[in-house]
């Protein structure tokens, strides 16, 4: 009687077993082109890259080096002049660009702006604006007989012009401008859509309680939107410390006055395209680019952590 | 405790008029509740007394003060929302706490007016948590804590209740209820639901697309409403309405004649003077004021029943077409299809005129 009960059950569960195996391979079918895309051109350059960085040698002459290429990193003056820069580029742009975008965002936010549509619009016009173009007019306006340096001279800030793109200092100024003109209202649309999951009657019962508007933004605000926050961090950290396009376009590719302007990627590209080719070198400085990513997003996913 | 006063109000939202003119007396201590149909103006009437519209004419005075172009914070208010606006990422004491810093009051006194309001309302054993792991009653509790420590002149409350379960509802009801005995300020609160304010007002204004159409104690208002639409929003289930005309005029009374039942003719008293002869009227009478027999009464055919137990509501039609609810206290043997001698006790059925004026 057990026995007659407890086979045809068996079988059942034989049978759905099958079945769940021959849905699985329909699913595996189904993402195999996705997988093998994938596969080809992002899981074998990273691989092959990370191969790479352990080879040595000019153009096409690589022989297998081990670590030499990293002991290389540590006495490569470029490198580690375009590690400063990147470091410096991330540490003073986003929290810059961050504290700017939430402040953009709370006071757009405000039901009293009048033509919010069209700020809105205006901030977030930059990041969809044509980079070539962009660099091309930053660099005229920013020329020493630029329209920047007569307005600055016009209202009396400084007596002489301002050698934006051949000061060591001022050129890092320069860049750290274009960069958060071009990125602040990217991150601040997402500040704005956050606001508005936000329940107008928090703020409502806060104003009626006494809390000051600044307050309101620093202790309502600011940690309501902790997680956009942080989401918007990592993605801009990404994007400084892989930051090529605008000292590209901005030196002629050379990361100048002086190398004062260039970033890791840069250095990448130039020892890949502009320098005789270091393949092997360069995967290696682009493996530190990875390093930096991976360790910053750790620490500030760790900052932001939920203490409670 | 503070009188509130609201003259000649008006509010305009660009074309739109909102509130059209609104005169109101709120005496210091009294639980007034504004009450009425969704979209008839009262929230706006109350975030107008809050500061948190502007006021577009008239005049506004708390306490005998004028607080039209008054800051919020400044009006002596304490406000909670149907949605609660508790601070998400703060726990229950800096829920409660956290305003209080910027009115430069010193920690040891925050702490205290924290933990007398958390015992008032139960919260002490929840004062570490943070509002998402609260129920809907503890979060609405928080809220009201929030407001209790400020201290307030006045309460604003907006629909708090309309967020919880039926049962939490009228448990919260008594507690506000309570509150308001405890602390004897002044309330003002805001409900679409008249069972919530007869059952918490010392005083009834029924809205109606922005204008007060009746104010008054709960009772005055189910006894003696002013016109059909204050009869038909309070009492639950809604008062009957039948159509008819006055046959003719009798010393202190009405004689008329109702639309289906024309063999009959009904005498209403009245105090003042009745209607010509002719005249359209509307009367109502309330379901629980119909029963089975009685002096007056009208053949109802019954077709649906629901027994709550110890009450029951028959439903039927008049014979000119009007839905008309029976309650009665022992009709569980009646069935569907029977006709029932509905009677009424004349004095207590409201007359109006055509256009739903009482006619006294
Ligand atoms: N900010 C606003 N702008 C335009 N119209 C509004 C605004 N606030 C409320 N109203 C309108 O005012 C009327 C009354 O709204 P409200 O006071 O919220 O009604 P209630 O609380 O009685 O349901 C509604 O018709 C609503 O659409
Ligand atoms: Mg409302």
């Amino acid at each position: 009687m057990a026995l007659s009960v407890s086979e045809p059950s068996s079988g059942r569960s034989s049978q759905g077993r099958a079945g769940a195996r021959s849905a699985s391979l329909n699913g595996w079918l189904f993402t195999a082109p996705a997988l093998a895309l994938i596969g080809i051109f992002l899981v074998y350059p990273i691989l092959r890259s990370l191969v790479l960085s352990f080879y040595a040698g000019k153009g096409m002459m690589l022989k297998p080096a081990g670590f030499s290429n990293i002991v290389r990193l540590w006495n490569d003056p470029i490198f580690l002049k375009a590690l400063v820069n990147t470091t410096t580029f991330f540490v003073v742009q986003v929290p810059i660009m961050i504290v700017l975008a939430l402040l953009l965002a709370g006071m757009l936010n405000s039901d009293r702006l009048r033509f919010a549509g069209f700020f809105r619009t205006a901030i977030f016009l930059p990041c969809v604006a044509s980079l070539v173009a962009y660099s091309v007019l930053f660099k005229g306006m920013f020329a020493v007989d630029g329209v920047v340096n007569s307005t600055l001279m016009a209202i009396g800030l400084v007596d002489q012009p301002i050698g934006w793109l051949t000061d060591p200092f001022w050129a890092k100024v320069l860049v750290i401008l274009a960069i958060t003109w071009r990125w602040t209202g990217y991150n601040m649309i997402f500040y704005l859509a956050a606001l508005q999951n936000i329940d107008k009657s928090i703020y409502e019962a806060a104003r009626i309680d006494g809390v000051p508007a600044w307050a309101r933004f620093l202790h309502l605000t600011v940690p309501m939107l902790k997680p956009v926050i942080l989401f918007t961090t990592i993605i801009s950290t990404i994007g400084t410390i892989q930051l090529f396009d605008e000292v590209y376009n901005l030196t002629e590719g050379r990361g100048g006055p002086a190398d004062s302007t260039i970033t890791l990627s840069l250095y990448i590209y130039n020892l890949t395209f502009r320098y005789m080719p270091s393949f092997g070198y360069a995967a290696t400085v682009s493996y530190v680019i990875v390093v930096m990513v991976a360790v910053l997003s750790f620490l500030q996913f760790y900052a932001a952590r939920d203490k409670a | 405790m503070a009188d509130v006063r609201l003259q000649a109000v008006r509010k305009t939202f660009g074309v739109l008029d909102v509130i059209k003119g609104v005169d109101l007396d709120i005496r210091a201590g009294e639980f007034v509740v504004f009450v009425g149909p969704s979209g008839c103006g009262k929230s706006t009437l109350l975030r107008m007394i809050a500061g948190l519209e502007d006021i577009s004419e008239g005049t506004l005075t708390i306490g005998g003060q004028t607080m039209n172009d008054v800051d919020p914070s400044q009006r002596g208010i304490a406000m909670v929302f149907q949605s609660y606006a508790l601070y998400p990422h703060m726990t229950v004491r800096e829920n409660m706490g956290f305003a209080l810093r910027f009115a430069g009051m010193d920690k040891q006194e925050i702490a205290r007016r924290v933990q007398s309001a958390a015992r008032i309302l139960e919260l002490e054993p929840l004062l570490e948590r943070k509002p998402k792991a609260l129920s809907g009653g503890q979060r609405q509790r928080v809220a009201i804590g929030r407001a209790i420590v400020r201290n307030p002149k006045v309460f604003l409350f907006d629909e708090p209740l309309s967020n919880l379960d039926a049962e939490l509802r009228v448990h919260m009801r008594v507690e506000i209820a309570r509150l308001h005995k405890e602390l004897k300020t002044t309330v003002i609160y805001v409900t679409h639901d008249q069972v919530e304010a007869m059952t918490l007002a010392d005083k009834i204004v029924v809205l109606r697309a922005g204008q007060v159409e009746q104010v008054g104690a709960p009772l005055d208002l189910y006894d003696d409403p002013a016109n059909l639409f204050v009869a038909g929003f309070i009492g639950a289930p809604r008062i009957n309405v039948f159509t008819g005309q006055v046959t003719a005029r009798l010393p202190g009374a009405a004689e008329v004649r109702l639309d289906g039942f024309a063999e009959r003719r009904l005498v209403i008293p009245l105090t003042g003077e009745a209607p010509a002869e002719g005249t359209e009227i509307r009367l109502g009478i309330r379901p629980e004021h119909l029963t089975e027999g009685g002096a007056e009464s009208l053949p109802i055919e019954i077709d649906m029943f629901e027994h709550l137990g110890g009450e029951t509501f028959a439903y039927g039609r008049s014979r000119s077409g009007e839905t008309i609810i029976v309650s009665t206290r022992n009709g569980r043997h009646l069935k569907a299809g029977q006709v029932l001698a509905a009677g009424f006790d004349a004095s207590k059925a409201l007359l109006f005129d055509a256009a739903g004026l009482r006619i006294r």
